[in-house]
């Protein structure tokens, strides 16, 4: 049951994060499932940044950012692998799918990789979000949109006009398209478009089977579930263990009731492992590139963007070169108005952002806490944080500037000690000497 | 002495500031800081790092002083 979730948490816990790949899962019923399981897919920043075609992961804020404002059209296919099996009506079984129960208080197998499309009545623009699913029976799942999520609101449109709601499920995919279909966007705004800014073409769409070119699915995803959401119909749904690495309560979520069901002959069946990198690292590779935009409108002195998988979704650290009066704490309250952060740190660009030592180490030296960071009450934030204070509905946020004083004149140094450092060259012939000293053997201390 | 000492003075309070007081040699061009209760004496010649000139604050080719 949680075999393949627990051997997640044992690489993590190791530092390692390989591409897991099952060949013969049990499914809940203890059946076989003749359909591999991949997960781990997106746990390593490289492996998502290489997807991307990025050779180092650290320069992925402002290419993401940048691909994301230049969207490109998707492309409709009659060819699509994902329509080589279709299976209608009393046929369709969604308990045979390898869908994994991840954590303790989950209450069943849950869908954590399905993106949900819907489309807005008013405009037909599509969207779509991965959203969990719980699989209740053959063919019903209960699905989760967030209330302020752009699918929840597509959803009450068609309640509010009457009518169902028509949604589809995609499952699998390159991992630069599952990048892609994150792009943080407005409303109403196409994820296709965005994704094909992201993966550099046209992406290859395909007329769902039961609702047409009304909602169209990628063609060369794995797995696709058609149905529809009846209007006013709300079943329990959770507890499920959140990216916040605690388990959200259970709550009255919409149910999908499945009209068809399509894969791929060779179909894989991918799971993301909540809360671990593995859901992290794409997300938040996807909000660095939000908020480098962002925060780049106010502050053009702002180099780079993390948002660290350690501070869930909620910090994230802000690089300068040579932030101007005032700049640093633009770019931070900018950053800041960003729904789920609630940390933004500014640093120089002698710190690497992305080692946390280093961080800690500005945050140590460069800091007096009462001149250097300030506080915004009352911002928008995610109601998953386990720190919310009773009834509230916003949240408190902060910005801490470590960033050090400007020189006085050109030409001057700043007005604080110089950092420590041992020569360049010398450094080197020292990393030099130790890769060649063989290790093994030491008392481990 | 090439001029007469800078002064850094505090900004807004909510605006960093440092504390450190540096000085430029005039034989190499280098920069180093320099402790507040050595330029209170300033019959003590500072002694560069870099080229090892010793020579007055007074002599300084630049002296920023903080505070
Ligand atoms: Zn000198």
């Amino acid at each position: 049951m949680h075999a393949i979730t627990a051997l997640q948490y044992a690489l993590e816990k190791q530092g390692l994060r390989p591409i897991v790949y099952v060949t013969q899962p049990r499914l809940a019923d203890g059946r076989i499932s003749k359909m591999p399981v991949v997960t781990n897919l997106t746990a390593s920043r490289a492996l998502v940044a290489r997807a991307l075609g990025i050779n180092d992961h650290r320069s992925a804020a402002a290419i993401y950012a940048g691909r994301t404002a230049a969207p490109v059209a998707p492309v409709v296919t009659t060819t699509a692998p994902v329509q080589e099996i279709v299976i209608k009506g009393d046929e369709v079984d969604l308990t045979a799918l390898p869908a994994l129960t991840q954590h303790v208080g989950d209450p069943g197998p849950y869908l954590t990789a399905a993106h949900a499309t819907t489309y807005d009545p008013e405009t037909g623009v599509d969207n779509t979000a991965i959203q969990r699913c719980w699989i209740k029976s053959k063919r019903r799942m209960t699905y989760y949109p967030y209330p302020a999520s752009h699918n929840n609101r597509n959803m009450r449109k068609f309640w509010a006009k009457g009518d169902d709601c028509p949604v589809v499920f995609w499952i699998g995919h390159h991992p630069a398209v599952l990048m892609g279909t994150q792009a943080k966007l407005g409303y109403p705004q196409s994820h296709w478009s965005a994704c094909g800014g992201v993966i550099g073409e046209p992406l290859r769409l395909v007329r769902s089977v039961t609702f047409g070119d009304k909602i169209m699915v990628p063609a060369d995803a794995e797995i696709v579930i058609e149905g529809t959401v009846p209007r006013d119909v709300l079943e329990a749904d959770g507890p499920f263990g959140e990216y916040t690495g605690y388990s959200g309560p259970q709550v009255a979520a919409p149910v999908c009731d499945v009209a068809c069901i399509t894969m791929r002959r060779d179909a894989i069946y991918h799971d993301y492992g909540s809360g671990l990198t593995d859901m992290l690292v794409p997300d938040n590779m996807a909000m660095e590139g939000k908020v480098y935009s962002i925060a780049k409108a106010v502050a053009p002195a702002l180099s780079n963007v993390y948002v660290p998988a350690q501070g869930r979704r909620f910090h994230a650290y802000l690089q300068f070169n040579n932030p101007g009066p005032g700049e640093a704490r633009d770019a931070m309250t900018a950053a800041l108005a960003y729904r789920r952060l609630k940390l933004a740190v500014a640093v120089d660009d002698d710190i690497d952002i992305f080692d946390d030592n280093e961080v800690l180490f500005a945050l140590a030296t460069r800091v007096q806490w009462s001149r250097d960071s300030f506080t915004l009450d009352g911002l928008s934030g995610s109601m998953l944080d386990p720190s919310t204070p009773m009834g509230a509905k916003t949240h408190s946020k902060m910005a801490v500037d470590a960033t050090l004083p400007l020189p006085p004149s050109p030409g001057a140094p700043r007005p604080v000690p110089p950092r420590s450092a041992v020569p360049s060259d010398a450094l080197e012939a020292a990393a030099k000497l130790i890769s060649g000293v063989n290790t093994q053997g030491w008392p481990t201390l | 002495m090439s001029r007469a000492p800078e002064v850094l003075r505090p900004g807004a309070p909510w605006e960093k500031t440092g504390n450190a007081s540096w000085t430029q040699c005039g034989h190499c061009a280098n920069w180093f800081p320099v402790g507040g209760e050595l330029l209170a004496r300033p019959q003590v010649k500072l002694h560069c790092p870099t080229c090892h000139t010793e020579f007055l604050a007074a002599d300084a080719a630049r002296l920023i002083k903080a505070g």
